[in-house]
């Protein structure tokens, strides 16, 4: 039997909050953190403008300890259930000033104009005091990067990115940063003993263990449960399509998932890592990856999505998954009895469909190194450069021998009700010279492999030929300027 | 601190999170309030249930149409608009029924539970059936100069082509609100988010069937309008007026995204065809052009904005020959409505088109062709509805800005890049807006305010402009704070409230300081009329100088007192309690009209418009040849605002307009299906800017040194003429395109360009340079 607990404690601000969910109480386990707070008297400045995490109007604060410190991350409030902040400090636009002082980010967003109509305007101030918490003098990216995931209509964001720039250009002595010790201390008495969470109501069933052996032991008792990582995905189901989610396994928790690390052939990555951290690890090491994390949804959301998240839910148009399957990743799955590692391709079986057992959770991404013959890109086409879904999608891989293909994996996101290898294009292309004559001809074979779809996001015309193109493109990113 | 350097006066709430919106009040024992609408674009009700959904535990009340006590209508200018349908629906989104009850879950229970039988009928869902059907909503509309049929007949040569420029949704961040209160017998408040109190007020009236004056509507902030408050925010506080007059509770309803984004119009979308007549040089001989738009299912303003297309269709070019002809087509769509420009973007984007096609047809540069074309100074300076052009800035905000922007010199360096990359190509454009200021229909030009002094010397100013971000409450502070000559810490600004100041036009057709500010003055004048009586008596009691008149009195740091004893200041608020103390009235109200406009609808002349303002902007940008993509380089704007009176705020608002514009023409595409239904539903694919959209380079200047005589503080309006500007991203992506073909053939292009409509567009001009025929 695992001991467990059935309320949650997380700080606001700086008091210390314990919710139960019982009878009566109008507060459910899957209350959204956004619905939470504005149901409170005094916190009604995170505001709902999408409910889809689209657009940042919710944007909050969670601190969490790290090893002693705090570490501050923005998330969208609209889509993160109200279990998922426990063992956090939340931390809300109405308590960034000071006795009276404002914070540095809220004094230059006046000094600068970066609120017209200002509805906008306390999920704005929330991401640059994220971004003041992490980064001193940021450039001109970083700061693009913490705003993307705002949306503003008024200002066309030019006042907002001077004040981030005057803002984080002074050093950090916020009040935060003075009272940082004795909300770690906060943060620690709560569960210490990492005792699971185990919330059941009359409709409602939510599971959040906090070991992997819990998570396990879940798994198998509640094998219907919807698993989530960061919810950013299934969130959508209760906010936008009014579903009610019986039940639920929140693995956020689980601090063993959230590693990545690498021996001479392989990158092993925790499928509970969120999307964020994964960028960091992936510079340098994992350049394509990289890239694609730069314009995968917003800070927001990748600060609360997992890379076992954006796997498992096996979109069509997930981000991550064509690169992995150029990478030849491989998945890790465990249940309480045995493990297994399947190649990705294997794993996605159709359109929203994996290869997961009832008793399994996945648990980490295998990544080979490859070697120095071989050169593996990532492309995203969209509507807008950055926090949207692809039209198309490509992760491509290439090994060449004296400008011969070796080996080529071609596969692409959007194109098919699954993550799809272009596989008659891949065997035209193997053992072929490397030239802008085979990728022409290569060009005409991939337009004729897929059949995909039109919809808001473009026609089945124009994704096919930004596919086809994706080829040439990648032809002209790997060929050698004297061929 | 001088008033121009006023920040924003919701600054400080906004930051901290305490500006309170609609759906932040909450009054006791409110119901929420939901709206159950058609899910066909054009049907029969046969059957409509609702015994089901009112069994529902926590539901207190559900109205259909027979519930409505008094009119069922909610049009703002024509009565073709149902509140709640009756035995048809007409588009997506219109509304039926009305819930009201104790939680959101029980509401959203009861919609699943009400009946609903349909009889399907047939649905115009494009703008080319309606025209193919000739399925007009109202008169069409003409402006005739010259001979056109003749000019074009004998010009040297002639372009004709169409032009689709497409839907926008606001994307205001707050969505569409109402907070209903009802007070004792048949009284109604509506804290409501509404560019136009004045009409919600009327509307709410009309449907609970009582007096204008048991309705109070009061308006502190919007969370963004854009022009899609400014007739439909009526709706909503119409239905929970509904709700809680039925209940006699406080009501609530606040749209979703996704339903706001299904149920509320858009910017019109309009299929131009238009033919340029020109000679050698580039000169314009004839213009004719046909503007069609998609009115949607019910008029709503689309008259207005139709004729502001029309009045627009010359932007800043003098045409001594010209026809322009407008048709506004019903649709079973949700009505269109207005967005900043009001149909000026429109009318705009037709003749910027044909310039564009005459520079490359003549193998000249565009900006040429503009300069050539632009309005003159002393002749040439006629519109084709016959309005004269004074003050024309368009040739010296040219030469300064093609000069700030090394537009020659970065024309060569396209020229290099293009000539070296095969998969990347950049293009260049300059383009000019001239928009008229005055709402065309000429009553609507007025403005009123009421302005208290209270005791201790503070000042409410009360005034029938919204707030909706704009900055304009900020602007009437700095007016106030100047005319009183006291700091800006004595005055607050009101929430906007019908009982304030009575029927008041629509914070509209970027009037909002104009009309405003001046009716502010007025009242402020009136009052300062009875003060300085008051200063000269105690004045008088000092000097020798018995001739002491009102107009030698100054009012200004916080003191009146006589240019010529200014030791004798009296302080503001020792003024204020003296004239109390002497019974003087210290409440005024002020009024103020717009002189000298006006103009005939049926024959399509007459002056329109009390000023124009102009801007011009020149935009660098990015193509990706392979996937159509496309990114902004570098933008250059010069605006005119006359004296600005806040400069911070206008810029803002320029820079803001801006990129609303460049969503328009860019990444905002809303698409319906065959059966109307919108597709673009939520912010996962309708597409606004984001902060990596815009410019990398931003550089936004005003023209300064040019004050406009006749307005207040001779500043001129400023709220939409820079969406327009928008217009130099669009044309620069065309150029970039055009470089794939080596300026050698014309693109394919609409608006919004989309990475779809480029990459085919690059595909077309591929194939012809390859010398494949189309």
């Amino acid at each position: 039997m695992i001991p467990r607990r059935d309320t949650i404690q997380f700080v606001l601000n700086d008091q210390l909050v314990t919710l139960a969910f019982d009878a009566g109480n109008e507060l459910k386990p899957t209350t959204t953190v956004l619905n939470y707070l504005r149901s409170l008297p005094f916190h009604k400045g995170v505001k709902e403008g999408c409910a889809e995490g689209d657009c940042g109007a919710c944007t909050v604060v969670v601190a969490e300890n790290y090893h002693g410190k705090l570490m501050y991350k923005t998330i969208d409030s609209c889509l993160v259930f109200l279990p998922m902040i426990h063992g956090k400090q939340l931390i809300t636009v109405e308590n960034l000033a000071d006795a009276g002082t404002l914070h540095p980010v809220q004094q230059e967003m006046i000094n600068h104009n970066g609120s017209q109509c200002g509805y906008c305007t306390p999920g704005v101030v929330m991401s640059l005091f994220g971004l003041y918490k992490n980064h001193y003098k940021p450039g001109r990216e970083i700061i693009e990067d913490a705003l993307t995931g705002n949306l503003c209509r008024c200002t066309g964001y030019q006042p907002i990115i001077k004040a981030a720039e005057h803002a984080c250009s002074c050093v950090d002595t916020d009040k935060f940063r003075l009272h940082e010790a004795s909300i770690v201390e906060m943060l620690k008495s709560i569960n210490r003993k990492k005792t699971a969470i185990e919330i059941q109501t009359s409709t409602r069933n939510y599971f959040k263990p906090l070991t992997l052996p819990d998570a396990l032991a879940f798994r198998s008792r509640y094998p219907s449960a919807t698993i989530v990582g960061g919810a950013t995905d299934t969130a959508l189901r209760q906010t936008k399509k009014g579903e009610l989610l019986q039940e639920i396994l929140d693995i956020s928790g689980i601090e063993e998932l959230k590693y990545f690390v690498e021996d001479e052939q392989v990158y092993k990555i925790g499928s509970g890592i969120s999307l964020e951290e994964l960028k960091r690890h992936a510079a340098g090491k994992l350049p394509a990856l990289y890239r694609m994390l730069q314009k995968f949804g917003s800070l927001q959301i990748r600060n609360q999505a997992t890379l076992g998240g954006n796997i498992g839910s096996a979109s069509p148009i997930g981000d991550t998954l064509p690169l992995l399957i150029a990478c030849k990743a491989g998945v890790r799955l465990q249940s309480a009895d045995s493990g297994r590692v399947i190649r990705i391709g294997d794993f996605i079986k159709g359109y929203r469909l994996t290869g997961l057992h009832a008793d399994e959770l996945i648990t980490a991404v295998h990544i080979p190194k490859p070697d120095s013959s071989t050169t593996i890109s990532a492309y995203k086409v969209s509507r807008r450069k950055h926090m949207d879904i692809s039209t198309v999608s490509g992760g491509f891989s290439l090994q060449l021998e004296k400008n011969y293909v070796v080996e080529i994996i071609l596969a692409f996101g959007g194109m098919a009700e699954q993550p799809k290898r272009a596989a008659e294009t891949e065997a035209f292309l193997r053992g072929k010279p490397w030239t802008r004559a085979t990728v022409d001809q290569a060009m005409d074979i991939l337009a004729g492999e897929f059949t995909p779809w039109s919809d808001a996001r473009a026609g089945a015309a124009y994704r096919n030929l930004a596919a086809r193109n994706l080829l040439l493109k990648f032809y002209t990113e790997t060929s050698s300027p004297a061929l | 601190m001088k008033t121009s350097e006023l920040k924003h006066d919701s600054a400080l709430k906004h930051v901290t999170g305490q500006s309170v919106y609609v759906n932040d009040m909450t009054a006791s024992r409110q119901l929420f309030g939901r709206v159950v609408y058609s899910p066909l674009a054009h049907a029969r009700i046969s059957l409509l249930d609702t015994t089901q959904a009112a069994l529902v535990k926590g539901v207190t009340d559900i109205l259909t149409c027979k519930d409505i006590p008094g009119l069922n209508q909610m049009g703002p200018v024509v009565d073709d608009e149902p509140c709640l349908a009756t035995d048809e629906v007409t588009f997506i989104g219109q509304a039926m029924v009305l819930i009201a009850a104790e939680t959101e879950e029980a509401a959203l229970e009861a919609e699943k539970l009400i009946r609903i039988v349909f009889e399907e009928l047939e649905a115009i869902v494009t703008l080319k059936q309606a025209i193919e059907r000739n399925h007009l909503i109202a008169p069409e509309r003409r402006i005739e100069c010259g001979k056109p049929d003749e000019a074009m007949r004998s010009a040297p040569h002639c372009i004709s082509g169409e032009l689709e420029t497409g839907a926008q949704e606001h994307w205001y961040l707050e969505t569409q609100t109402a907070l209903a209160v009802p007070g004792e017998g048949k009284e109604m408040l509506i804290h409501a988010s509404s560019q136009n109190p004045a009409e919600t007020q009327s509307i709410v009236a009309e449907v609970l069937g009582i007096a204008k004056n048991e309705v109070d509507v009061e308006v502190r902030r919007m969370g963004g309008g854009f022009g899609g408050k400014e007739t439909q925010g009526n709706h909503v506080a119409a239905w929970a007026a509904l709700l809680a007059n039925a209940s006699r509770r406080p009501v609530s309803i606040r749209l979703s995204r996704d339903d706001d984004q299904k149920i509320t119009g858009k910017r019109h979308r309009f299929l131009s065809k238009y033919s340029i007549g020109f000679d050698e040089e580039g000169k314009i001989l004839a213009y004719s052009v046909e503007l069609n738009s998609d009115a949607g299912a019910a008029t709503d303003l689309s008259r207005a904005i139709l004729e502001r297309a029309m009045l627009h269709a010359e932007n800043a070019y003098f045409i001594p020959n010209a026809r322009i002809i407008g048709k506004a087509y019903k649709t079973n769509l949700p009505s269109n409505t207005a967005f900043r420009g009001f149909g000026g973007p429109q009318g705009m984007a037709v003749i910027e088109t044909a310039i564009d096609r005459m520079a490359r047809f003549l193998k000249k540069d565009p900006s040429q062709i503009r300069k050539l074309n632009f309005y003159g100074t002393e002749d040439r300076n006629t519109t084709p509805y016959g309005e004269t052009i004074s003050h024309n800035r368009l040739h010296l905000m040219y030469d300064k800005l093609m000069a700030s922007s090394a537009y020659s010199q970065r024309r060569q360096d396209i020229d290099r890049f293009n000539a070296k990359n095969e998969f990347a190509k950049r293009g260049l454009s300059i383009t000019p807006v001239k928009f008229g200021i005055s709402f065309t229909t000429a009553f609507l030009n007025q403005a009123g305010a009421l302005v208290h002094i209270y005791t201790d010397g503070t000042i409410a100013v009360n005034h029938g402009g919204t707030e909706m971000g704009q900055g304009l409450n900020t602007k009437m502070l700095g007016i106030a704070a100047d005319e009183f000559g006291v700091s800006h810490n004595f005055i607050k600004i009101s929430a906007t409230n019908t009982s304030k100041v009575p029927n008041t036009s629509a914070t509209a057709a970027s009037s909002g300081s104009d009309l405003n500010g001046m009716a502010v003055k007025n009242a402020i004048d009136t009052l300062k009329a009875r003060l300085s009586e008051v200063a000269i008596a105690e004045l008088k009691g000092k000097l020798t100088n018995a001739t002491l008149s009102a107009g030698e009195l100054i009012f200004s740091g916080n003191l009146i007192y006589a240019a010529s004893h200014p030791e004798l200041a009296i302080p503001f608020p020792q003024l204020v309690k003296q004239a109390y103390l002497k019974q003087v009235s210290l409440s005024a109200t002020g009024f103020y009209k717009t002189p000298g406009i006006g103009y005939d609808r049926e024959t399509g002349k007459g002056n329109p418009f009390y000023y124009y303002a102009y801007g011009m902007a020149v935009s660098e940008a990015e193509i990706d040849v392979l996937t159509g993509e496309s990114r902004l380089l570098r933008t250059d704007i010069l605006h005119d605002v006359g004296d600005s009176l806040n400069p911070e705020i206008d810029t803002g608002q320029i820079e803001g307009g801006f990129i609303q514009g460049l969503g328009w023409v860019t990444t905002e595409e809303i698409i319906w299906d065959d059966k109307g239904r919108l597709l673009t539903h939520s912010p996962d694919t309708y597409k606004i800017p984001t902060v990596n959209d815009i410019p990398a380079v931003f550089n936004v200047e005003l023209l300064t040194g040019y004050p406009h005589e006749g307005t207040i503080r001779k500043s001129k309006a400023v709220g939409e003429p820079p969406l327009m500007l928008a217009f130099s991203a669009w044309l620069a992506i065309k150029d970039a395109i055009s470089a794939v073909g080596n300026h050698k053939s014309e693109p394919d292009f609409s608006l919004p360009a989309t990475a779809e409509v480029v990459l085919f567009s690059i595909e077309k001009i591929k194939k012809k340079s390859l010398g494949f025929s189309d």
